[in-house]
């Protein structure tokens, strides 16, 4: 055995062998590290893309198309980005398994650490307004990324045929509206005593507006609930409710002909 | 070589970066408990065990500046010989075996899977016991070596895997499982 002592020691000075330089180890080190810093962001990028959209999309439309919540529900689930999510969620976890210590933690403490800190960013972001930018960036940098991957709002609010469309209104008259819709196409938008239009709705010439309703021709839209482009325009109304799509007010809304 | 252990490992690892020399006081702490591992895993003869013994060691002064102190420098020496002995496998297509292993080795295998005695163990019984190990795949031969003939402990064996805790502790149990329904399907009770 003393043999073998000698003979490496020798071994190592005759052939100059030196122990790696220890800046190599770090880089592989942090690199790992930084690394997971990096799947965290675009994991969180994700929850706040899926975020903006879950939050910029309106809940209740399944009342307008003939289908039930859940079924409504599973339609809009942003599907792409939560598969995103999933696929950093797993590259996070491998990624702490493969730093040096990695394997002592528990399944339960990486799970945590990885979900928590993507969850946490991710509204951080969503809040700060990045969720908008990163799917404006998607549609406009991503092609079918607005048309077929994904219901965005404007997907959404761009489906005459199925009774919604959107768009800035251009002129106001006394029973009718004239918008141009997000594909720059002009549309007069009929409106009734039974129109029911949100309190946080502004109708007036360069207002962007959300309408429900029926398609009578080509570029005909006959309204039956306007809603402002952002939220249900619920908030801070003059008190109408569904009821007063019979004339009653309560909550919801004001009837044209109120 | 008597002021050695009065250093600890973290001390020598740091001298040793300065002067080779410094390094066969490692070398002398842990070349016993590494020279039987490899042994145990590889059933190399004692001439090419210590060739590989010497390539783990030249492994282990390459790398001294990875070495970090919230592991026990043993169990980083030991991942550091694992490793190699998976390379050397791969290099040499080389099936491994455990039928090197001395009697006192295999009865402390066998009697922490199927708890008896060893006063009670017989020895044509042991003969057949140690078919019934070299059947078990490699991961689970090592563990059960590592844990019971090496006498590690359970992190022990997690830093040298590198592997969670619940997984080592399903690799031991599993093993122990498979050695009893091998025994069983051979109709070996004997103990």
């Amino acid at each position: 055995m003393k043999d073998l002592i000698k003979d490496t020691i020798g071994k190592i000075k005759k052939e100059h062998i030196l122990p790696e330089p220890k800046w190599k180890y770090l880089v592989r080190k942090y690199g790992i590290w930084f690394l997971f810093g990096l799947v965290v962001v675009f994991g969180a990028i994700s929850f706040a893309a899926a975020s903006y959209l879950l939050s910029s999309l309106d809940w209740d439309l399944y009342r307008f198309m003939q289908q039930n919540r859940a079924g409504y529900l599973l339609s809009i689930f942003p599907y792409f980005w939560v598969a995103l999510i999933a696929a950093f969620i797993i590259g996070a976890f491998f990624d702490i398994r493969k730093t040096e210590t990695g394997y002592r933690f528990s399944l339960l403490k990486i799970s945590l650490i990885t979900i928590g800190s993507i969850l946490i960013l991710g509204a951080i972001m969503f809040f700060a307004g990045l969720g908008g930018r990163f799917n404006s960036m998607m549609a406009s940098g991503v092609p079918y990324y607005g048309q077929h991957m994904m219901v965005t709002k404007e997907l959404q609010w761009s489906s005459p045929e199925k009774g919604f469309l959107s768009g800035e209104i251009v002129a106001v008259f006394d029973d009718k509206l004239e918008i141009k819709d997000l594909k720059e196409k002009n549309w007069n938008i009929q409106l009734d005593e039974e129109t029911l239009i949100r309190p946080m709705a502004n109708i007036s010439k360069g207002q962007m507006i959300k309408i429900i309703g029926t398609q009578l021709g080509s570029d005909d839209f006959r309204a039956i609930e306007i809603r402002p482009w952002v939220g249900g325009g619920m908030m801070g109304g003059s008190g109408i409710n569904s009821g007063q799509r019979n004339g009653t007010n309560s909550g919801r809304g004001m009837m044209r002909g109120n | 070589m008597e002021k050695d252990f009065a250093q600890t490992d973290a001390d020598l690892i740091e001298l040793s970066k300065k002067d080779p020399e410094m390094f066969g006081l490692l070398m002398e702490r842990y070349q016993g408990p590494l020279f039987h591992y490899i042994r145990r895993m590889t059933q190399l003869g004692s001439d090419d065990v210590q060739d590989l013994l010497q390539e783990v060691f030249i492994k282990i002064y390459q790398k001294l500046n990875e070495y970090d102190e919230v592991l026990k420098f043993s169990s980083w020496a030991y991942r550091i010989a694992h490793n190699h002995i998976i390379d050397y496998f791969r290099k040499t297509n080389a099936r491994p075996q455990t039928n090197s292993l001395e009697d006192y080795e295999w009865e402390k295998i066998i009697s922490a899977s199927i708890r008896i005695e060893k006063d009670v163990m017989n020895k044509d019984c042991v003969e057949k016991v140690k078919i019934c190990i070299e059947e078990l795949p490699l991961k689970y031969k090592e563990v059960l070596i590592l844990r019971f003939v090496q006498d590690l402990e359970y992190e022990e064996i997690m830093d040298v895997l590198k592997k969670p805790k619940g997984s080592v502790a399903t690799l031991i149990a599993r093993g122990k499982e498979m050695l009893i329904r091998k025994m069983k399907e051979k109709n070996i009770n004997c103990f």
